[in-house]
This record gives structure tokens, sequence and C-alpha cells, in this order.
């Protein structure tokens, strides 16, 4: 074989030296008079810091209005305040060296940015302007809702897209988180005052959570803070009922028919848990060992045994209200019903058959050493701080975490994978070309075909 | 902002050098390779990547899937990917599993162990990439998979550097080894080691874990050289699932490390910096003839080569492609006529500045001091000059307005363009109209 010869090669694996201690940055917690929640933590690895505000009502909230209604409000944010033009922002953040981006997801709205050290004070101020004093400019609105009319089209060109939509819709049924994205005629009815009424309600401070990590000092960038975001008013938004999603029972595939395509994209799911809930490290876990890293039994199995994919994975989902398991790989169109015995098979061993302690030791390893490569840089860093602000997690949240993983059991995975991966009423979703495929997804449950813009199909 | 960096040279020719940060208790390990797609053989198009593929197959003392296990096992995570001018293979892992990457890295370049099963599996594995990410989505390769045919003459550039399926069926096991054997030695590589190691500690434990590798011969490189371009190239590509016509158009860009080089990179700011870039302004903004305008040069330090700065449009299907053009073409003669404003050159500079910080300390999924890696390594096998990370910065910080219109003129010329057209099925009837 293609060695190069040598005259003593080490041939054992080197054992881990002692492991160096993970210490999380002190973190400063605030709530400012007008009831903007802050969370605060100084990382130096660059002369920069990154930010993010979350108004903690996202699409779903806005559903009664309008589909996507929050994303498109997020979108039009940054075109305009009472104070600067469209133009004048963008200038201005380039003068600031600084990047912005406003979205909205199901739960939240965001402004999310990240700039220079030595000019946060005025980027703060900006994004003060884009939470309480954007304009809504007409002729913006206008051209955004052409920009978001291409859009939806493109959308519904991907496989990946379609998959995920139509695995919602059957989730979640009437409820919200049902609709990813608005259809051509919903983007065409959106109107200004609409958006506008979504920004009055959505971004006001007592809905309001600023995080910012970077290269400052937190009691003086506390100070600034309070400075800049202290003249912002308003009351949390009133949150409305939402519909109970479906519970669906038995296996069904949902064929989304794309001609022409040269391969076959999966996603299969089934309802599981919010972060919130207790058992939400041990499904970690448990999908970590199942589809959710490089050494997991799916990627071994599809990719490195039978070369059926490029990227096979699993997920496990949280949204605020509820959360979904899901297992996705595009696989080439003659192993659609191969692809999806393997991935039932690795399911039901997991439910079936304890993990082995050594298999369970490695992916407790991955698990909590990966959540510490977090630490290493501002937006690791930040993101992990969303999720403990976001979902209201206990503070030593960061801390205890890899303690807990460590702590897990075969007889936890086992149980877990029982509770959570719902083999029988798996949701089965295939994008692709039917007169490639339809046989084969057919083998797997009752098979309702639909086309990418969601028509029934014969 | 000064990194600090310690660098040295084995005997067997590997280039090492280690980054030390404390930060946090993880560290990030690379080695690249001086080889990528540009130069991989003729008639083997993709072998670049599917070799790529092969180095995670297994080495003489970690058999296939236990590489990929001991860096999961061990906390950490792990990836190659291969580019123009070099491949490269990472893991951040938290530090106390340093010696063990090390020594998986050391195991792989000293020798691959692999068959045929791994080949054809990995053969299957790429195909579907390459359906994944080109053949089964809308502007897959667009444009750049569809450019490089349109804008060079030498194999070398021109060539589907993803590959053509019966150049990678016919990819052989002796094809593997011999690939191994003249471009994966330690003599036309470099290791990098950045994050929580000290210094000394992590030289040792290079020489320790790479130093007994043997040295191959010096590899042959073809000659990557363009024939000088005199007249603008155009070509077309149909678009099989996407909802707008979109075009791309590149303009060959100056050598790298020159003043005009410099002058380029701020222009390129200039015309794509995202919603104040002069052309999303003028076509998206104003106009309202395109939907989706990106671009410029892409990863600007990392490769050693002809390369362009091609600006991508998706256009809206009731503009022609010709009015679309015109439109592009305006904010490129408005530059060139009137040059930029000592104030606008003031905002790209800061906003350049802000850019490279945060290229040095993330830039890859999450992946910390990815883009340092990057550059470390690039700067080390193209320049023999790992300190130039401290350094590149001012060149950029020196450019003047009048710079920004010379290079204008001089580079963005329709003698010196390619331009391709992603074309809906049914447009050329529609444009003929």
């Amino acid at each position: 074989m293609a060695t190069r010869p040598a005259a003593e090669i080490p041939t054992a694996v080197p054992p881990l030296s002692a492991e160096r201690q993970v210490t999380w940055p002190r973190r400063t917690r605030a709530r400012l008079a007008n009831g903007i929640e802050v969370v605060l933590a100084e990382s130096h690895t660059i002369p920069k810091f990154h930010g993010e505000l979350f108004l903690r009502s996202g699409n779903a909230a806005a559903i009664h209005r309008g589909t996507g209604l929050a994303e498109m409000t997020a979108t039009v944010v940054r075109t305009g305040t009472v104070k600067r033009p469209s133009r004048q922002i963008e200038e201005d953040l380039r003068r600031l060296g600084a990047d912005l981006s406003s979205h909205a997801g199901a739960d939240n709205s965001a402004i999310g940015f990240a700039g220079l050290s030595e000019l946060a004070e005025p980027l703060l101020q900006l994004v003060n302007e884009l939470a309480c004093e954007a304009a809504f400019p007409e002729a913006e609105f206008e051209r955004e809702r052409r920009q978001k009319l291409e859009e939806v089209k493109l959308d519904r060109t991907q496989p990946g897209f379609l998959a995920g939509e139509r695995l919602r819709k059957v989730l979640f049924g009437a409820h919200p988180y049902a609709q990813v994205a608005p259809t051509e005629e919903q983007v065409a009815a959106y109107k200004r005052d609409d958006l506008f009424s979504v920004y009055r309600d959505f971004y006001t401070p007592e809905n309001a959570l600023l995080l910012m990590v970077g290269d400052f000092n937190s009691a003086a960038m506390l100070k600034i803070i309070e400075g800049v975001f202290g003249a912002w008013s308003g009351k949390k938004p009133t949150v409305q009922p939402s519909p109970e999603p479906p519970k669906p029972r038995g296996r069904r595939v949902h064929l989304v028919h794309v001609p022409g395509a040269v391969q076959a994209q999966i996603l299969a799911g089934c309802h599981a848990i919010t972060r919130k809930h207790p058992d939400w490290i041990k499904l970690s876990l448990t999908n970590s060992l199942y589809g959710g890293a490089f050494n997991s039994r799916l990627v071994m199995n599809i990719r490195e045994d039978k070369g059926y994919t490029y990227s096979p994975r699993s997920s496990v989902n949280p949204l605020r209200q509820y959360g979904y398991f899901s297992i996705s790989a595009a696989v080439r169109n003659d192993v659609v019903a191969a692809s999806l015995t393997e991935m039932f098979y690795e399911l039901d061993k997991l439910r079936a058959l304890p993990v082995p302690e050594p298999e369970l030791g490695d992916a407790r390893n991955y698990v909590s050493g990966v959540f510490s490569l977090g630490l290493a840089t501002q937006d690791g860093l930040l993101s992990q701080l969303a999720t403990v602000a976001l979902n209201e997690l206990p503070d030593d949240y960061l801390e205890t975490y890899r303690e807990k993983v460590r702590a897990l059991t075969p007889d936890d995975l086992l149980a877990t994978a029982r509770k959570y991966f719902d083999s029988a009423n798996m949701q089965i979703v295939v994008v692709g070309d039917r007169t490639q495929i339809e046989p084969q997804a057919a083998l797997f449950g009752d098979l309702d075909v639909y086309d990418a813009h969601g028509k029934r199909l014969g | 902002m000064k990194i600090s960096i310690e660098s040295t040279t084995l005997a067997n020719g590997l280039k090492v050098v280690i980054a030390p940060d404390t930060t946090a208790p993880v560290v990030t390990v690379g080695v690249y390779y001086k080889i990528g797609f540009r130069l991989e053989p003729q008639g083997r198009s993709g072998f670049a990547h599917l070799f790529e593929h092969m180095m995670f197959q297994g080495s003489a003392n970690a058999p296939k899937m236990q590489h990929i296990k001991l860096i999961n096992s061990s906390g950490g995570t792990l990836n190659g990917s291969t580019h123009y001018d070099v491949t490269n293979y990472f893991e951040s892992v938290p530090s106390n599993a340093l010696g063990r990457v090390l020594w998986l890295e050391a195991d792989r370049m000293r020798a691959l162990k692999v068959d045929d099963e791994n080949l054809r599996n990995q053969r299957d594995v790429v195909k579907e990439e390459v359906r994944v990410n080109v053949l089964n989505q809308p502007y897959g390769g667009f444009p750049w998979l569809d450019l490089p045919p349109i804008a060079f003459r030498n194999w070398a550039n021109a060539h589907n550097f993803y590959g053509d399926f019966a150049d990678l069926d016919a990819a052989s096991l002796a094809d593997v080894q011999s690939f191994f054997k003249t471009y994966y030695a330690p003599n036309n590589a470099v290791l990098l080691i950045l994050g929580d190691v000290k210094a000394d500690e992590g030289l040792a434990l290079a020489r320790k874990y790479f130093g007994d590798i043997p040295a191959g011969a010096a590899p042959p490189f073809a000659d990557p050289r363009e024939p000088e371009q005199t007249e603008e190239r155009r070509g077309e590509v149909e678009e099989k699932f996407g909802t707008l016509p979109a075009m791309a158009i590149g303009y060959t860009v100056p050598p790298r490390r020159t003043t005009d080089w410099c002058a380029m990179a701020l222009l390129d700011q200039a015309l794509h910096g995202g919603r104040a870039g002069r052309i999303y302004r003028h076509l998206v903004l104003e106009k309202q003839v395109a939907v989706e305008v990106d671009g410029g040069i892409e990863d600007i330090f990392g490769y050693n080569g002809p390369t362009q700065m091609v600006t991508k449009i998706l256009h809206k299907p009731e503009f022609r492609s010709d009015a679309t053009l015109a439109e592009f073409d305006s904010v490129i003669r408005e530059v060139q006529q009137n040059g930029i404003t000592q104030d606008e050159l003031d905002q790209l500079k800061i906003k350049f500045r802000s850019d490279y910080y945060s290229t040095l300390e993330g830039g890859h999924g999450g992946m910390p001091r990815y883009g340092l890696m990057h550059l470390l390594a690039c700067f080390s096998l193209f320049d023999n000059e790992p300190q130039l990370v401290n350094t590149v910065l001012d060149g950029f910080l020196a450019v003047k307005c009048e710079d920004i219109q010379g290079v204008a003129k001089k580079y963005l010329r329709n003698d010196k363009r390619a331009i391709v057209f992603r074309r809906l099925p049914n447009a050329q009837a529609q444009e003929a109209a």
C-alpha cells in the first residue's frame, strides 16, 4: 500500500492527557427600567463584539394577521428610520465596520449585529433606532414585497425547503408552526400597515432580550446600553392561544413531486420535546448516537458502509411550544427503499437493545466536548447564551451541562429512544421525481402526492 | 491586534506553525497539502476532491472509521476541504486530545491504507455530494463550475473541479497511491496548531509524531498561467429548476500581494459590500432589475493562480439579460470615470479591517480559528511567510482613491472578462420574441 518506510512507527493511540477545566465567562445580567432584559459576557479574542436583540414574538404570534408577516416586518425594519433613510443606514453600518441582519423565525424576531469595539456606541444607537423608530417607508416596503414574491417562488425549487415545509405541515396541521413560508398570494396581500402593527406590538422593551458578547468591559457596556436604550417604551404583547397540533398515527408517506429530480430528498419526523423539557439532554445524546454526529450509527451505515448518500443526519428541533425529531438524507433515486429500511433498522435497534457502554462513553465525550467549543468564539458563546436566555434555562446550565451528559446510562438511552423515536408513527416526506421513486416510497405507508405548491396530485 | 506565532521547518521539510492562545481549553489542528483541484491530473477531473475523501478511509494504524471515531469520542469535530491550490484536514478538540490528533494526522501522512472497496464506497458518496450540491439544486454550480470553462484556456483553470462522472468512475486505486506518493509528502505540507498549547510543547509534539516521516521528491506542478486574454468571452448554461434567469460576470484579478491586488480588494468591497455595495444598490435597490446580487473575490488570501472577481446576478424575468447587463455596465463605467470619494474609501477600509478580524477568529461552521489557520497555511505554503497575518492588512489600509480608479480602468475591461448566462429552458424563445 502507499507507505513511506520509516525506522520506528508509533502504533498505539495516544491516551488523552488530563483535562483542563472549562471555565465559562461570568455573565452580567440586568433588567432596565423599561423592561429590557440584558445579558453580557466578555470575550477578548478579537477587538470586536457580537450582539443580538431578540423580540420574543415571531411568525407564529403574527399568524392571524398574515403568514410570514413577522419575517417581512423584520426585513423592512432595516430600510429606514425617522432619522435615516435606507442608503444612510447601509453606509453608516460600513462606516462602523459593522454587519447587521434582521429576521424572524417561528418564535422570535431578532436584530443581529457585530462591529468593532471602538465603535460600539454608535452601532447600538442604530440598533435602538431600528427597534423603536423604524419608519417603514412605502417605497421600500413595496420593493421588498416584490423581492419577497420572487424569493418564495425560488424557495419552492429547493428540495430541502420543500421537504421541511411538508413535514411541518404534516406534524403541525392547524398550529402556526405548520406555516414555514408564505404563498405568493399571501405575499401579494401584505400591507404596509399590517407590518407596522406587528412592529408596534412586537418591538417593545418588555418583549426584548439584548445579548452581547465581546471585547468590552461589562460594567461600562451596561452603562452605554442604559443610555442608548433607556428611552424606548412599550408593553409586552398579548399572546393568542394556538390550536393543538395533530398526533399522526401510523407511518404515512408524503411525496412532493419534482419532475426531473435526479436525487430523492428524504425527511422523516415525529413529535418530540422542547428545550425546557427535563429529558432534553437525554434526547440530545440519543440523537447524537443515532445520526447527530459523523461517528453515528446512521452515518456509518448509509454513508460509510453503503454509499447511498453524502450527508445523512438526524436532529432534534426545539421550538418554544413543541419540538420534533427528524432524520434526513439526499439519496440516489434507486435506493430510496433501501435507505428508509436502514433508517428504521437503526431507529428500532436503539429502541430494542441497550447501547454498549464503550459506544455510549464515546457519545458522551462527543456531546460534552463540542459543547465547550462554543467558548472559543464570540458568536459561539452568543448562541449558547441565547439558548439559555430564550428558553429560560437555569443560570448554571452551561456549567452543569457536561456533568449531566456524563451521568447518562444505557438504560436512560433505551428509555429515551422508546419514548421519543416514535418509529411506528414516523411521517415520511420524500421530495423527488415520482416516476423514479413512487413505488419504493409507497412500501413504507399510505401515500399522498403533492406538487411543489402543495396541491394534492392523484 | 497581533497574533503570536512560532514557526519552523522540520528536517523532512514539513512546515510547522504554532499560534498559542489560552482563551479556552480548545485546540485546532490543521494539515494543509499544497495541491488542490487546479493541478489534479488531466483525465481525472474531480480527483483531488475524491482523494480528500479517501484520506478519511484508513491509515496504517487507524483503520477505516477509526480516525473519525477517535476525534468524535475525544469531544471534537473534524472535516476536510479541497480548494483551488490546497487541500486541508482539520480538527477542533478539547486540548487534552492534542497528542491523539497529531498521531492520527501523522499516521495518514505516513501511510494511507485504503482498498478498492473504500474507493467504490467514496465514489458513490461523492456522486451524491455532486447531486445534492449541483445536479439536483437550483443554480447548482452557478457560477463556480459554470464560469471557469468559459473564462480560461489552460485546462488547469478551466476543467470541472467536482469531476465528470466518467472521470470519477475511471479513477483507480493506483491513481490514489500515486497521488498520495506525489503530493502528500511532508515537504509539500504545513502543520498548524492553534489555541490551547504552549509553543515549545507544540513544536516538541510535532517533532515526536511527524519528525521521522521521510521526505518525498519535490512534487512536479503544471504551469497554471493563462495566455493573454484579448476578447470578451461568453457562454450559456441551462437552468433546470430555478425560476429566475441569472448571469455571472468575472474579471481576472491582479497577481496576489501587489499594490493593484490590494486596490482591487477594496474596489471589490465598494462593488459587492452588502447592501451598501454599488452593484446591489443600483440593480436591486434603485433600478429593481435584480432580485439577488452578490459576489467578489472569494477567499482572497487562499489561491495561488489565476482567479476572478465574480458578480452573481439573479434578475427578474421581465428584464432581458442584455438590459440587465447594461445596468451592471453602468456601475462599472461610473467607478472608472469618477472613481470613489475619500469618505467612501474610509468606510471601505474600516469594514475591511473589521472583516479581517472576524476571518481570524472563526469562519467555518463555528470552528474556532479556522480562518487564522487558513491564512497561516496559505501564507506558509505560497509565501513561506506565516507572519504575514500580522502585516498583510497594512497594504490594504494604504490604498488611495486614485489606486481604486486605476485598477477599475485597468482590470474591469470587457476584453478581460467572461460572462455566463443561466437561461431558463424557454427563455431563448422569449428573448427572440
